[in-house]
Parts: structure tokens; sequence; C-alpha cells
């Protein structure tokens, strides 16, 4: 378990960061995902840029009517966090699914959706907010949404040279109930299925949904299905749908047709979870 | 002289704190990594991909130019070595030459193949990528009952049948059981292979003194002396000349109990090169190539009356070996078929055992060691009885308990168990949990479409591993107590605690028995050069065997302790008590510290008696020891996901007497998580071509805090006759008790639905797959 | 691990069989594959850089093509092998003419070995599953060119 030799540095600011980044160099957060498989040398990059201490990168904050988080803070940080608490729940309850208390303490949410496991926690809630991200450059900066970035299994929007700077989620209006149910995978902590939900409801009609699904397929997606279905007051019927179609994962832990049918139980739950709570 | 007396405080029975924690816990313990030479340099070992390979060449130009690397050897340089050994002694077993390193074949994925060495770890690690080497894979084969049928790929070319014995064992007249039972049951029963997984990986470091022609080697085992013999055997180095020191061992389960190539490795580089050297296994090196235990396939047959009765078994045991024996490999199934009556009474047991070799890493003994599987099948087996016989799992089992008047109680398998009440544990068990409203409850809870189980298991053990004749390397336990001119105390002894806490449970022992203060007294162990031969720490035998031995020895020495006093005090009628010899006639007294003194200074001898104060005993136990006890396990399946969720676990276990009863509800919390590891997550999957697709903790589900359930520890006490502690062993009955109590559980759980038996580890999908069946 | 699965090319049958087989295109279109030299009839060495988020890896290995059945299937076998394990595709490809272009149903078996089979277990089925969509997803592009 010993890696490769690389070249280590540490960025003080953001723009050192992104020149490193810029060169070459792999972006080195809370290292949860990267160093185990650095030191399994299945990852030998060449050069570690370490962006964990950046100031500027760390930071939960209320301005123009969104939840700006920058990309270093940390998971315990968010998932404890007072201002995405009352204002954004999905995002700290979700944070507070993630892996274990180590993990929590050292991962970051910029390391976490710049890693894009597919069976990773955050993808689901980031979608159901339809969460913005800031991608910066040495050149410049560009906003992406969550819907755009995640690609496909370990594959972003990110370009070479780029890192996630920010996370913008929306503020939750009044009468949003907000749910994320999971089926952990109980030897790494991440996913089989994780369902992020948002709904609204008016006079016990639902008015709007919001559908985030992670774990099952390659790459997280947005149940518009479900969302739709909903309209029409059924929920098990509507849950149902979330993971029609999907060619699901499959792996010693779950087969893919298990994944399918827990994706429905789970939808289901999480929907019925945040309409107690809109 | 002084003439107060303290009132010593009792101190066996009580839970004190463990003394070796505060240094554990606060990172200031000494473990084989810790160690630093000056000169050391580092080895890191090259190992097969493949589970089945030619080695056509292996190329080592690249990696012994590497700057920094001071010697690269392959099998070749090692074949000379002798063969990693096995212990263990069956009629007719086929044991394949075990090369330290392989020479022209893999035979499962971790194979060593070369090692570096090098002057630190980086640069060993680099430089073997830099070995090439040309493979032929050949067809592995992984699954053991795969490896038996025709046409199979020979792990051992030379035993295409990968059979490495069969062994037969039968007491009674079971074929008249069976013939003449009113109800025959029949199932084939599991037991998962599981990576024991111990916190602290495996490590070496070996130091060779040509000048002395002394060898040093620190290795992270369970057994000392017997790692000295039998490394000294595979290097050709006389026993005298090699040391062995067991430095802090972070957890073993009986991975350790081991002689790995590693460790003759090691010496053989130090020789080579001069230099100590260090090698530590890293936690993937752990996975796949430290010993996995369990991998059991059983066929269970159980014969018995319309009234319960059981009156016969019959048992094939498929044993998933490995490709190679390691040092108790082929013995472990040979525990299960001893373990096969359990606590019944009935006589007629036929039991044959199949090892299997497979191209997957060795398996060998791991908490319980061939005693789990066993009780796993009998207590599966039993409720299976129930079920068939529409009888309450309690009900069948005080029914075919062995009454309290028939020990000593001679088994069908030849064991002699030594005393019991077995009903008792059960029946404490039934009234914590309010067996009949609890029943009561289940009825209202089915009524209500949920499915709740409740399962119980009642286990035998054999523990107190073992009288001589009966096992591998002699079974008795050593012990060595001294006490120093200034009174101070030292316990030497044999075995080799490594977290069970005997530190603090002889420390005990010999506080009461001297009638001093815990304080001044210390415990040795596991270093051949202070410590007089032992055997070691496994099979629950620590305190049970070795623990007799320290109060033998103390016995001896308080005889001597007297005898000085005596003279001291001139009286022939003396007292020892509370640390002082006391006059009965005067009331004068002489402490401890006094007597040690006088000893060594040996101004004056008392009659037939050596200067100095200092005992060695060697206990040779007449008989195992046969703990028992009662797990009840209340559950609940959802059914939409197939999670089980486990509301009570109420463990009653009779250990015998209770030296420390922190101490032992510590092993009884441990032993039920790895318990319930085995039956609900853990385990090491190997895929069709030999990878253990399972080999990281990304993928192996170890038990975590958050995931178990608030265990009711409770205990009946019924002593052993077997030694004068009374004490019978705990470090293993949690495993033991756990498994079977959780799959009948769960078993019950889904009765409604028609299912009699769940294979484990039973994973969320496997019982929602049950649950749903008919849907 | 077994695999399948389909996949339409926008092509007519006959350019989709010999593309396939076609060791210009084959290079371009399995991902991370650097070069690939022909040694026999229907066998290449190829060196491939497996890239997938933080993992790199290189690979040294084979292609061979057999059982060849012009225009409707025939065999693909990709061997590899480095530091972090080995890896081998053994599968049959079946050609067939539908609306649109030409469906490629492929059926057949993944063995990993090594480092990236002991700890990538939960990656290797979705990885496997977006290696063959690249592969095909390029396939169409370059065999449209």
């Amino acid at each position: 378990m010993i890696p490769q030799t690389f070249e280590y540095s540490k960025a003080a600011t953001l723009a050192e960061a992104l020149k490193a980044v810029d060169g070459g160099a792999k972006p080195l957060a809370g290292g949860m995902s990267l160093i185990p498989l650095m030191k399994l040398r299945l990852a030998a990059p060449d050069h570690l840029v370490d962006i964990g201490s950046i100031a500027d990168l760390n930071y939960i904050k209320e301005e123009g009517g969104a939840i700006h988080i920058g990309a270093a803070t940390t998971h315990h940080q968010v998932e404890s966090s007072a201002l995405l608490r009352s204002k954004c729940p999905l995002l700290a309850e979700t944070a507070s699914w993630i892996g274990d208390v180590q993990v929590r303490n050292r991962g970051t949410i910029g390391g976490a959706v710049a890693h894009a496991d597919p069976a990773a926690d955050y993808p689901a809630a980031l979608i159901a907010l339809e969460a913005k991200f800031v991608l910066a450059n040495s050149k410049g900066e560009r906003t992406v949404s969550a819907a755009d970035f995640f690609v496909d299994t370990f594959t972003t929007a990110l370009e070479p040279g780029e890192l996630v700077r920010e996370v913008i989620v929306p503020i939750e209006a009044s009468g949003v109930g907000t749910a994320y149910q999971k089926m952990v995978q109980l030897a790494s902590g991440f996913a089989i299925v994780g369902i992020a939900v948002r709904v609204a409801s008016v006079g016990g009609k639902i008015t709007m949904a919001r559908v985030g699904v992670t774990g099952v397929s390659p790459k997280p997606y947005r149940a518009e299905n479900v969302e739709a279905a909903l309209a029409n007051g059924d929920v098990d019927a509507a849950a149902k749908l979330v993971s029609e179609g999907v060619d699901a994962n499959s792996d010693i832990h779950a087969s893919a047709n298990y994944r399918l049918q827990m994706a429905k139980v789970f939808c289901a739950r999480a929907i019925r979870q945040a309409m107690s709570r809109a | 002289m002084a003439t107060t007396v303290t009132k010593h405080e009792t101190l066996v029975g009580k839970s004190i704190r463990r003394r070796e924690d505060p240094r554990l816990i606060t990172g200031t313990a000494t473990y084989v990594d810790d160690i630093q030479m000056p000169g050391m340099n580092h080895a890191s070992i090259l190992r097969s991909p493949h589970a089945a390979a030619k080695i056509k060449s292996i190329n080592i130009d690249a990696a012994k130019a590497h700057p920094g690397v001071i010697a690269v050897f392959t099998g070749e340089d090692t074949k000379n070595v002798g063969p990693v050994p096995c212990g263990a002694s069956l009629p007719g077993l086929r044991v394949p030459h075990h090369y330290i390193l392989a020479i022209d074949r893999v035979y499962f994925v971790g194979h060593p193949i070369a090692v570096v060495v090098a002057t630190d770890k980086y640069i060993a690690r680099d430089a073997v990528d830099l070995i090439e080497v040309e493979w032929e894979p050949t067809t592995a084969i992984a699954d053991p009952e795969k490896a038996l049928l025709a046409g199979a790929p020979a792990v051992h070319p030379e035993w295409p049948d990968n059979t490495a014995f069969t062994y037969h064992q039968e007491g009674g007249d079971t074929d008249k059981a069976f013939a003449e039972a009113d109800v025959v049951i029949k199932q084939r029963i599991t037991s998962q292979r599981l990576v024991p997984n111990a916190m602290e990986t495996r490590g070496v470091v070996c130091e060779w003194n040509l000048a002395n022609r002394s060898m040093t080697l620190w290795s992270s085992t369970q057994i000392p002396h017997l790692m000295r013999t039998l490394v000294g055997l595979m290097l050709g180095l006389e026993e005298n000349r090699l040391r062995v020191i067991t430095p802090e061992v972070g957890g073993g389960f009986g991975s350790k109990l081991n002689v790995y190539a590693e460790e003759a490795l090691m010496g053989f580089i130090a020789m080579k090169t001069g230099k100590p050297v260090k090698w530590i296994e890293s936690r993937r090196e752990n996975f796949l190539c430290t010993i996995h235990g369990r991998g059991h396939v059983d066929f269970y047959e159980i014969a018995a009356k319309k009234d319960g009765t059981i009156t016969g078994l019959r048992v094939k045991i498929l044993q998933d070996l490995g490709a190679y024996h390691q040092l108790l490999t082929p013995a472990i199934p040979t525990l299960s078929v001893l373990m096969l009556p359990g606590l019944y009474r009935f006589k007629n047991v036929s039991a044959d055992i199949v090892g299997v070799f497979t191209n997957c890493v060795p398996t060998d003994a791991y908490r319980g060691a061939g005693r789990p599987e066993a009780t796993h099948g009998i207590e599966r087996m039993v409720d299976m009885l129930a079920a068939e016989l529409k009888m309450d799992p309690a009900e069948i089992r005080l029914k075919n308990f062995v009454h309290n008047d028939e020990f000593p109680f001679p088994t069908a398998t030849g064991l002699t168990y030594d005393s019991g009440d077995y009903a008792a544990p059960l029946n404490k068990a039934l009234g914590i949990v309010d067996y009949t409203a609890l029943r009561a409850k289940q009825v209202e809870a089915r009524k209500a479409g949920k499915l709740m189980g409740i399962g119980m298991s009642t286990y035998g053990e054999i523990c107190a591993l073992g009288p001589s004749p009966a096992t591998p390397a002699g079974g008795w336990e050593s012990a060595t107590v001294k006490v120093d001119p200034t009174g101070k105390v030292t316990l030497m002894t044999g075995s080799c605690h490594h977290g069970q806490g005997e530190e603090t449970t002889f420390a005990q022992i010999a506080a009461d028995e001297l009638g001093i203060d815990i304080d001044d007294i210390l415990v040795l162990r596991g270093d051949t050069a202070i410590v007089q031969y032992g055997i070691g720490t496994f099979g629950s035998r620590g305190t049970a065997v070795g623990g007799t031995a320290m109060y033998f020895a103390l016995q001896t020495l308080k005889d001597k302790i007297k005898r000085y006093g005596a003279m001291l005090l001139e009286s022939d009628d003396v007292t020892f008590a509370d640390g002082s010899v006391i006059c009965n006639k005067t009331g004068k007294s002489v402490p401890l510290a006094q007597i040690a003194g006088a000893s060594y200074r040996a101004m004056k001898l008392p009659p037939n008696t050596e200067p100095g104060l200092l005992a060695t005993y060697f206990w040779e136990p007449p008989n195992f020891t046969f703990p028992f006890g009662a797990h009840i396990v209340v559950t609940e399946v959802d059914k939409e996901t197939g999670k089980i969720d486990i509301s009570r676990y109420v463990a009653v276990d009779d250990c015998g007497r209770i030296l420390n009863p922190l101490i032992v509800a510590g092993q009884v919390h441990g032993g039920v998580a790895q318990g319930l590891g085995q039956a609900l997550w853990e385990h090491a999957v190997y895929d069709e071509s030999g990878q253990l697709v399972s080999g990281e903790f990304m993928d192996y589900a170890m038990p975590k805090a958050s995931m178990m359930p608030w265990i009711e520890a409770e205990h009946t006490c019924t002593p052993s006759p077997v030694n004068p502690l009374g004490v019978k062993g705990v470090g293993e009955a949690g495993t033991i008790g756990c498994s079977p109590a959780m799959v009948n559980s769960v078993v019950d759980a889904l009765s409604v639905l028609g299912v009699k038996h769940i294979d484990m580890p039973m994973s969320s999908e496997k019982i929602w797959k049950l649950a749903n069946a008919q849907a | 691990m077994k695999i399948a699965g389909n996949y339409t090319l926008a092509l007519p049958q006959d350019r989709a069989y010999a593309a396939m087989q076609d060791p210009s295109i084959l290079s371009k279109c399995m991902p991370g594959i650097d070069e690939m030299v022909k040694t026999g009839e229907d066998e290449y060495t190829m060196k491939m850089k497996m890239a997938l988020a933080s993992i790199s890896s290189l690979f040294s290995g084979k292609v061979k093509i057999a059982d060849k059945n012009p225009t409707s299937s025939f065999r693909l076998v990709v061997e590899g092998s480095g530091k972090v394990g080995f890896m081998k595709g053994d599968g049959v490809l079946k050609l067939s003419t539908v609306d649109g272009g030409t469906l490629v149903d492929y059926e057949g078996d993944v063995q990993v070995g090594g480092t990236i089979a002991s700890v990538g277990q939960r990656l290797i089925d979705t990885t496997a599953k977006m290696m063959i969509k690249r592969f095909f997803d390029k396939m169409g592009e370059e065999a449209a060119k």
C-alpha cells in the first residue's frame, strides 16, 4: 500500500492551484478516494496539488438568493451547517449519510463531485436541487448545471485544467419538503441506492417534485417520469417509474434487478418522508 | 520486623480495568512496525496476480539495477529453505511442498514469487514493479464442490482428484439410529470463507548476528516458541541460536497461530545480506495471503423419534483447504467433528471429511476454528427438526440436553464433557426475553403482516486446548513466577496473550495468591530469550491452561516463601497471608519483600532450599474444558428490502468461574461481533478464475460499531473441575453461539413463507428474494 | 463476468462488419489504445492506456479476431496485462440488418485479475459497460467518415 513517487505542493490560493492544475497537477482535497487509489497504485499522478486548505474554497454562504458552497468544504461542515439545515436541508441530510465520521471530516464536496463515483451520495441531492457548479481554470470560469456535469461513470464535464470552485444550491421555498433515503453498501458506505426527493404540495396535491437518483446506474440521474407522475397523487405508482428502463449496475453486493427494485422502494419512502416534511 | 498487616483486597472476580490499555489507546505501545534498527533494510514481495499459472521466466535485472536496491531473490534462491510447515498429521494426508517463494508454478492469487530488499520501503515497493514475469496461465478452480467433480482442473497436477485427505470418525451405531428413526432431515449447510482481518497486519523484523551466529526475529504472532522451533528448522539454524520476540500484537483471531513463508524469508534475507530487514504486510496482502477462516460445505442428516428425541447425526464435510496446508489447515475440520454432538445426549454420530484443494489462499484457524462450523450445523438441524415435529425450539433442546447427573459425560465423538448445567443458560435467556410473552407478541406481529423471528442457539465448546495427546504440538502451558530481592514480582507466561487481557487477569491471580498490590506485579510474555518454552494463545486456552500453570507456579513459590518466612520467624507454625508470613503462635509477621531480600542475600537458608525466589511450572491439563451457553436473537425482516433488524440480542454464557467480568464481557461482545459478521455481512468471495473479488474493505464488510445491536450479556457459572481456577475459557464463545442463533431467528421470521434454511451471509438481497419468492 | 448487450450502428451490415475488423478503425475505437501492430492474420499486439477518474494504467496485450463468418458474426479476443493486473475479454459479435443500420449483438466473458479485480469489484461492471458504449459510439463516428 505504498504509492508511486509523486511531487506534492500545497496551494495557498485558488490562482496557485489553477496554475498547478493547468500544468497537469492532480488536485488533492480530502483525498478520500484519491489516496486509496494511489496506495493501490491504480492512480499514479506525477504531481499532486493540495487544495484542501485554501481558505477561499472553504465557505457556506447565502448570496444572491442562493447558497454558495466552496469546493473544499467538508461533508461534516455541510451536514452541520445551520444555514443549510434551515435553508437547504436536503444537502445537509445527504451529507450526513456519506461514509463514516472520519470520511466526513476529511472529504470535500468539490472532491466528491469531481470524482463522480456512480454510488456517491451528493449527486442525487444536487440533481434534485438542480444545483450549479462553478468550474474554474486559469483563464476564467463557467457554470454548468448538475444535469450536465455528471457525464458518465467517474466522468464529468470538467475539462483538463479545470477545478470545481463552488457548488450553488437554491434556498428551499417554504412548503417544500425534502428527504434522502439510502440503502447502504455496508463495506464501503456508498449507496446501493440513494434517492433524493423535493416536493411541494398545495391542498394535498403535489405541485412540484424533483427526484435525484444515485447508485443505480453508471451515472446519477433525475427521474423526471416520477416527478411528472406524482401530479396524479399515487406515490407508489410514481415511485415504480424511478428505475423504468434503467440499465442498472451489478456487483457482488447487489444484482441489477435488486437495485432496480430497491430504487422503487426507496423512492416511495423518500417521497413519503419528503411529503411529511413539506 | 514489621508487624502491621494490611488486609489485601481480593481481585479475582472483580472488573479490574485492563492494565495494558493505557499504552494501547495512547499509541505508545510497540508493535513490529515500530522497531527501528541501524542499517535496517526493507523487503517488498512480488505476488502472483494469477490463481493458477506456470512461471515461464522471471527477469529481475531492472529491479536489481534500481538505485537503493540491495538484493532481489526468487524461488531459485530460496528453494533450499525448508517448506512452510504443516503441523497437522492425518492418515494418508497429501502435503504439497510449500516453498517459501514459488519456483515454477503459482497456486493462488497472492502466491509469493520474488522479494526485493532495499534501503527503504518505498524503493523496495517501486522495484517490485520492475520485475518482469512471463506467465502461462492455467485453469484455476476456486469452488470446493466443483473441484471434486470429474474433469475439474487439478490444483496440484500430481493429485488430479484435488483431495488432500479423507477422514472418517464414528461413534455408536448411526446406521441403526437412522433405520429406526421416525424422522430424518437432510440439509446442505455452508460456512463461508472469512478473512480474519486483525487490526494489525502481520509483520516481521529479522536481525542476523554473524559473529555470534545468532538471530533475533520479531514477529506479530500468537506462538513465539513454536515459531522459534519451526523457523529454526526451516533455516537450518539451531534453535538455541534463534530468539523470537513478539512485541505488541494487534489481534490474531487464529490468523497468527501460524508460521508463514515470510518469517523464514526474512531470516534468509538477514543471513544473506548481513543486515536487519523488515517486512510489514499490507492490508491487501493480508486479504490475499494470510489464512482465511471457515470454508465449509457440509451435508447434514439428523435422525429422531417422533417425540423429538435426537438419535443420530450423519455429516459429510467438504473443507476448502486452499492450495496448501498452513500450520493446522487439515486439522481444523477434525475439531468440527469432535463438536458435532453439541450439548445433546445422542450417542450415534458418523462423520466424513473430504479435504479439498482449491486455488485459493489456505484456510486455517479462525476464532472458534472448526467449532463454529459444527455448532452452526447441529443448531440449525435441531431447529429444522423442531419445525418438522412442530415442537418449540427451546423445548426440543431441553429434551435432548445431557443431564446434570451424567457428567463427566462421554460423547459419541470420544470427548468427556467436564461439567455443565446445559438447561441453566437457556432457561436464563428465556427468562430474560420473557419467552412466552415474546412468542405471543410474535403471533400478533405475524397477524399484522410483520416478519418477526425468534432464534436461539445452545452451544458447547471445546476449550482450554488441550491435553497434549489431543493436540499437534503439546497442549500444556508454562509459567514462571519470580520475586526480585526488593519484593517486586514478575510473572512470565508461556502463553502469548495478544489482546485477551491476561496482563490483567494473571496479575489478579498472583495479587490474590501472594496478597500483594497488583501494581507490584509485572507480566511478561512473548520473548523466547526471557520466557521459558511455552505453547501460545489460541483455542480459548490462555487463562484456562496458562493461568492454571501460573496458579501452580504460585503455589510452588508460596511454599518456598513460607519456608523462608518460617526460618526468619524461627517458627514451624506459620501461615502465608496478605503478603506476609505470620507466626501462628506469636502473631509476628515478615513481609514478602523482606523474605525476598533474605532469600537472595542467603546468609542462611531453610533446609533443602535454594537461594532466590523463583518457581516454574509446566501444567499438563487432564482434559479440555467445555463451556456452554445460550443465545437468543429477536429479529424483524423488512419484506420490502430484505433488511434484518436485530431488536434483541441476549447472550448467556457459562465459561466457568469468571476472573474479570469486564474482560469476559469484552470477549463476548467481540465474539458476537465476529459471529454477526459471518451470519450477516462477511464473505471472502473468489470468482471462477480464483480472483478474490472482496479483497479490500470497500467490498469486504467488517462489522462496525454502528452495525452492532445492544448485547445483553449474562452468565451462569458452572466451575470446571479440570483446573483449580474453575475457569473454562471465553475467547470464542460469542462467535460460536452467534451465527446459528442469528440464522435460526431469520429462518423463524421467514418460516411463515415456507423458508426452512438460509445460508450465510444473510445479505439483504438474499433475504429479499426469499421473502418475495411467491410474488 | 458475463457481459451482453447490443448497439445499433448507422451503417449497412457489410460496412459495419468490415469496419469492426479494420485495425486502423479498431485502434481508434478501443478506448485508450495507443498502437496496434499486426503480428499475424487477424492478430495484433497493442498498448492501451486505461484512464478512468483518477485511475490510469498501462496495459500491453493482444487483439485477435477469429471464427469469422463474414458480415454476420465474428469473435473478438482482447487481452492485456499491466502492473495493476490483467484483463481478458472474449466475445462473439453478431450482426443483423435492422431499420437504420446494423444491430450488433454482443455476448461474452470479461475476466479481470490482480489489483483491479480485488479492489475495483463494484466498478468493473459499470466500467466495462462504459467502455463498450464508447467503443461503439466511436465506431459509429469513424465508420461514417
